[in-house]
């Protein structure tokens, strides 16, 4: 049957228990000594290592934008409006169709058959 | 600057690692005195040797002073955390050099105690011992922390990274296996007159 914590100690296993509690290990002066010069040790190895580089202007404006996220989206933006300006198919106007155009600013128009100047 | 040494006394393991991460040689020495008789004695009682034990011991506060710096706050207790590094290296260590002999420590001083007790209890001491390196290493792992180092189950079960249940079959087999190691030496070493 298996001896649990609360059950009474029948096999005399507590008196060694207690005495092995007893008689614990004590780390020597020398030891502790070592200890303290490893830590003294890591903590300059710390203080020599050379801080992060800053970062550079590409970097400053990716973080600026707000990171990918926020990169991600403005180059997408880009690509649709690349794709639109080059792609969009336009269909040619047939004659009926070019009747209905309006030009809203004919000041603005550049004759070359009949110019005044 | 550091921060003044007696002022650390209430200060967490964990606070300590970070103010010894920023450079503050007074929490180096505060958890070098806290916390190297913990590792010290729960190593040696997992290799029962002591050279071999301030070796682990060393190494161990080696790998907490390195890891200072990266230490991630709310993870893990630097106590749980020395104790499983402590465990590894010991297992490592049995690994590689079985049947090393136990070796003497220096007897604790104890003025109320005759002569006789002492030799008696440094004897049972060292049959407890004697018995605890004969266990698998996960058996004696739970034995020592639950019995020597009187840690609460939940918190071995973290250490050994097993279930509560798993901690309590191991130290109940543990105490059984020990228990019928030393009953032929009851006799010898006056259990009989207790």
């Amino acid at each position: 049957m298996p001896m649990t914590d609360n059950e009474p100690d029948r096999t005399g296993l507590n008196v060694y228990l207690d005495a092995a509690r007893a008689r614990r290990a004590a780390p020597s002066s020398d030891l502790l000594a070592r200890i303290m010069a490893d830590a003294q040790a890591v903590q300059a190895a710390a203080d020599l290592r050379p801080a992060p580089l800053r970062a550079g202007l590409a970097e400053q404006f990716y973080r600026l934008l707000g990171g990918w996220p926020a990169f991600a989206g403005l180059a997408t933006a880009a690509a649709t409006g690349v794709w639109l300006g080059t792609n969009l198919p336009v269909a040619p106007l047939s004659a009926g169709e070019v009747g209905y155009l309006v030009d809203i600013a004919p000041e603005l128009a550049f004759d070359l058959a009949g110019g005044d100047f | 600057m550091d921060m003044p040494f007696d002022a650390m006394g209430e200060t967490s393991d964990e606070a300590l690692l970070v103010l010894f991460a920023n450079g503050d040689g007074a929490a180096a020495r505060v958890l070098t005195q806290r916390l190297t008789p913990r590792v010290m004695a729960h190593a040696y009682r997992l290799l029962g040797h002591h050279a071999e034990a301030e070796d682990v011991t060393q190494e161990a506060m080696l790998r907490l002073w390195k890891q200072a710096a990266n230490w991630r706050q709310g993870e893990a207790r630097v106590s749980t955390w020395l104790y499983r590094v402590v465990a590894n290296l010991c297992i490592d260590r049995r690994r590689r050099a079985r049947g090393v002999a136990l070796e003497s420590i220096p007897e604790p001083e104890d003025d109320t105690a005759s002569a006789a007790e002492v030799l008696q209890d440094r004897a049972r001491a060292a049959a407890l011992q004697s018995a605890l390196d004969a266990l698998p290493d996960r058996q004696r792992q739970a034995v020592v922390l639950r019995h020597l180092d009187g840690l609460a189950n939940p918190e071995i079960a973290e250490i050994m990274e097993i279930t509560v249940e798993a901690v309590e079959s191991l130290t109940s087999r543990g105490k059984r296996a020990l228990a019928a190691a030393l009953g032929a030496r009851q006799e010898e070493l006056g259990y009989a007159d207790d």
